[in-house]
């Protein structure tokens, strides 16, 4: 979706500190000038298929659709990416720009780690030198995610401070890249921060719609009635909606993370029943979750990747003007919606992608037979399952790691004498 | 000639280099806090630069974050700050204040209305550094309006038609931001490029016809003896917030003094 110069109605912008202004700037004209290179766009699409696996499938789900006897029900399957997630699309290009600007390093935040992984894994492929920022919360609740990242080559470094989670990596990657501009690129994860970041991720994003719209034309000669997607920072979402502006009739859903309840620091909704505010930080105007003074507020998801204090501008505009309808699920209706695709479905998703299940579960009775809902599989579930096991009180998880953690301890000990 | 202009060019006659400190309201405590910029005033610093906290503060070091994060676990207010200003105001009329913040709990408080109450309490300069100059129009008009100057800042990377526009718009005094980075020392110093000081300050000033504050990375008397004819103002922040955490007021005033008496 084109900005009117960064902004989208009263949201995005470009609110940096003077000290970036100069790469801002930079990436501003690389982006413009590579939006309609075909070089560039050839390349990309070459990256996308051969070292992501795109385009990757709409899969119908028969079981889930007799299941609720109303829409037949799709999934758009990001989760098949290399890195199984969404996030795959856009380090691709942006590492792709960062090849063509010059520059030898990148930084990221991450929050589960699904974007730090992706980049961990782009940098590699690419040779470039890559510093991810965790918020030390997330470090402890995502390792295996740092694991890789290591393995990778990838440093990575535990943000202590404020509520130790994604936007206090994304203040720390902002501040590195303040010092480091002239050589290193931000490679933000989501549709969020300074112009022309919302748009340009949107762009690379938009390979997900523009594929459900060819593959629902072939599958069954229209396009949908409805779309789902989870709504984190926004990018899984823009890249499903984007390419449907203009189709009037076809309905978009976002689901946010309703968490524990509806109290402030209990969930991750910015967008629905009056929670979130305008505010301006973090380089960009949208709705954020802050107090009556504008200090930003601290939010929950069993979803790691849902836990973020402001969302896309371009989604924020969207539902402000209607053309987004807004909705939540709450931490126990996700594994929910995740436990019923498993057995329905034989997919395992992300508990991120599992608040679109779960959004998308609660009208597909009340559709009409003959309609058809796209809900967007943004990532797998396998870097969940600790959390999920939990969540859904498998008891003999603890024995699985009390034993694997003996025996990790032996190995180590052995190691040591030889 | 903006009166904070003026404040400047009649201090400057007395003095080489003006001192602005640099503290963080509400940190450790309000009371403390207003107890440490009362205790600079008394000993005659030119300016306090205060900064009201955000939970974000991207534009800071360690140091000043740490400071911000722990002012807030206090619940603090905009109206009650500008008050708590007004009477150091009142009670210093020889020193001035200049507020620093961040966008969002200025914004929230309306930046007309901290124009106008800045006006009313005698605080003629507004430092916002997530606020850029092309956002800017209807905050400018207000501090115009309320004869209070937003302080723009410039950096070694700004490039030379922005430099040369922002040093022409300035008003009060322009803030040159000696070096890349966030301010006081912090993990990602190593990565900035050293910065040529006396060709930036010199092209600054063939542009600007406000005075120049030039601040991060200040600790040393060398450094404040290098801006000697070449600024107006030396910004002392994250090296006095570090004194302070070591060894209290004393150790603060101790450093002030080394690097300003002469
Ligand atoms: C699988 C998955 N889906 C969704 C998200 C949320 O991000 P966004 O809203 O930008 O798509 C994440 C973020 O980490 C994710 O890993």
């Amino acid at each position: 979706m084109q900005s009117n110069n960064g902004f989208y109605g009263e949201f995005g912008g470009s609110y940096i500190p003077e000290i970036l202004y100069a790469s801002q700037q930079q990436i501003l004209h690389a982006f413009e000038e590579i939006k309609t290179d075909p070089e560039f766009i050839a390349e990309l699409k070459e990256t996308w298929q051969n070292y992501s696996g795109r385009p990757t499938p709409l899969t119908f789900c028969k079981n889930l659709t007799e299941h609720f006897g109303g829409a037949q029900i799709y999934l758009k399957r990001e989760d098949l990416n290399q890195s199984g997630a969404h996030k795959m699309n856009n380090v691709i290009g942006q590492a792709l720009l960062v090849k063509r600007m010059g520059k030898k390093r990148v930084i990221a935040e991450t929050g589960a780690g699904q974007h730090g992984v992706a980049t961990a894994l782009i940098a590699a492929r690419l040779g470039l030198e890559c510093t991810i920022y965790m918020g030390a919360k997330d470090v402890k609740r995502q390792y295996p995610n740092v694991f890789w990242m290591k393995q990778l080559g990838a440093t990575v470094v535990p943000v202590a401070e404020g509520s130790q989670t994604l936007r206090d990596a994304l203040d720390e990657a902002l501040r590195d890249w303040s010092s480091s501009h002239e050589d290193s690129h931000y490679l933000i994860g989501t549709t969020c921060g300074c112009a022309p970041f919302p748009e340009m991720v949107a762009f690379f994003q938009s390979v997900i719609g523009e594929e459900v719209k060819e593959q629902s034309k072939a599958q069954f000669g229209q396009y949908p009635d409805r779309l789902y997607a989870c709504v984190g920072g926004g990018s899984n979402a823009c890249g499903l909606f984007l390419p449907f502006l203009e189709e009037e009739n076809v309905e978009m859903i976002g689901v946010e993370a309703g968490g524990k309840g509806l109290e402030l620091g209990q969930h991750s909704i910015r967008l629905s029943n009056g929670l979130g505010e305008k505010g301006i930080a973090q380089g960009f105007a949208t709705m954020f979750l802050q107090d009556k003074s504008g200090q930003l507020q601290d939010t929950h998801s069993i979803a790691a990747g849902l836990d973020y204090v402001g969302v896309s501008p371009i989604i924020a505009h969207l539902a402000q003007i209607g053309r987004i309808q807004m909705t939540y699920a709450m931490d126990d209706e996700v594994i929910d919606a995740c436990s019923l695709l498993l057995k329905k479905e034989g997919i395992i998703p992300a508990l991120e992608s599992s608040h679109a299940l779960a959004g998308a579960f609660k009208d597909a009775a009340n559709l009409p037979k003959e309609s058809r809902i796209v809900i967007n599989l943004s990532g797998r579930g396998d870097k969940d399952i600790f959390n999920v096991a939990k969540a859904m009180n498998d008891q003999t998880f603890p024995e699985f790691l009390e034993d694997y953690l003996a025996d990790y301890k032996e190995h180590l000990n052995n190691d040591e004498e030889a | 000639m903006s009166q904070l202009a003026n404040y400047i060019a009649q201090k400057r006659q007395q003095k080489p280099i003006l001192s602005m400190t640099h503290v963080v309201y509400g940190y450790p405590t309000v009371q403390e806090s207003l107890s440490w910029m009362t205790r600079l005033l008394e000993e005659g610093v030119d300016f306090i630069e205060v900064q009201f906290p955000f939970s974000d503060p991207v534009a800071d070091g360690p140091s000043i974050v740490e400071a911000c994060h722990v002012a807030l676990e206090q619940d603090l207010d905009v109206d009650s700050f500008l008050n708590d200003m007004g009477k150091l105001s009142r009670d210093f009329p020889d020193s001035r204040i200049v507020l620093m913040s961040y966008l969002n709990p200025m914004y929230r408080y309306g930046l007309q209305k901290l124009a106008k109450r800045a006006a009313e309490i005698n605080i003629l300069g507004l430092i916002l550094p997530d606020l850029p100059i092309e956002a800017s129009a209807n905050y400018i008009a207000a501090c115009k309006e309320n004869q209070v100057d937003p302080i723009w800042l410039v950096t070694p990377v700004t490039p030379k038609a922005r430099l040369e526009m922002l040093a022409s718009q300035a008003s009060g005094f322009l803030y040159c931001v000696a070096r890349s980075g966030v301010t006081g020392h912090s993990s990602h110093e190593a990565k900035s490029k050293q910065t040529a000081m006396d060709e930036y300050l010199a092209h600054i000033k063939a542009h600007a016809s406000a005075p120049m504050g030039v601040g991060f990375g200040l600790r040393e008397r060398s450094h404040i003896e290098a801006l000697l004819g070449k600024a107006d103002i030396a910004i002392l922040g994250s090296a006095l917030l570090d004194a302070y955490n070591q060894g209290g007021q004393e150790a603060g005033i101790k450093l002030i003094k080394d690097l300003f008496q002469n």
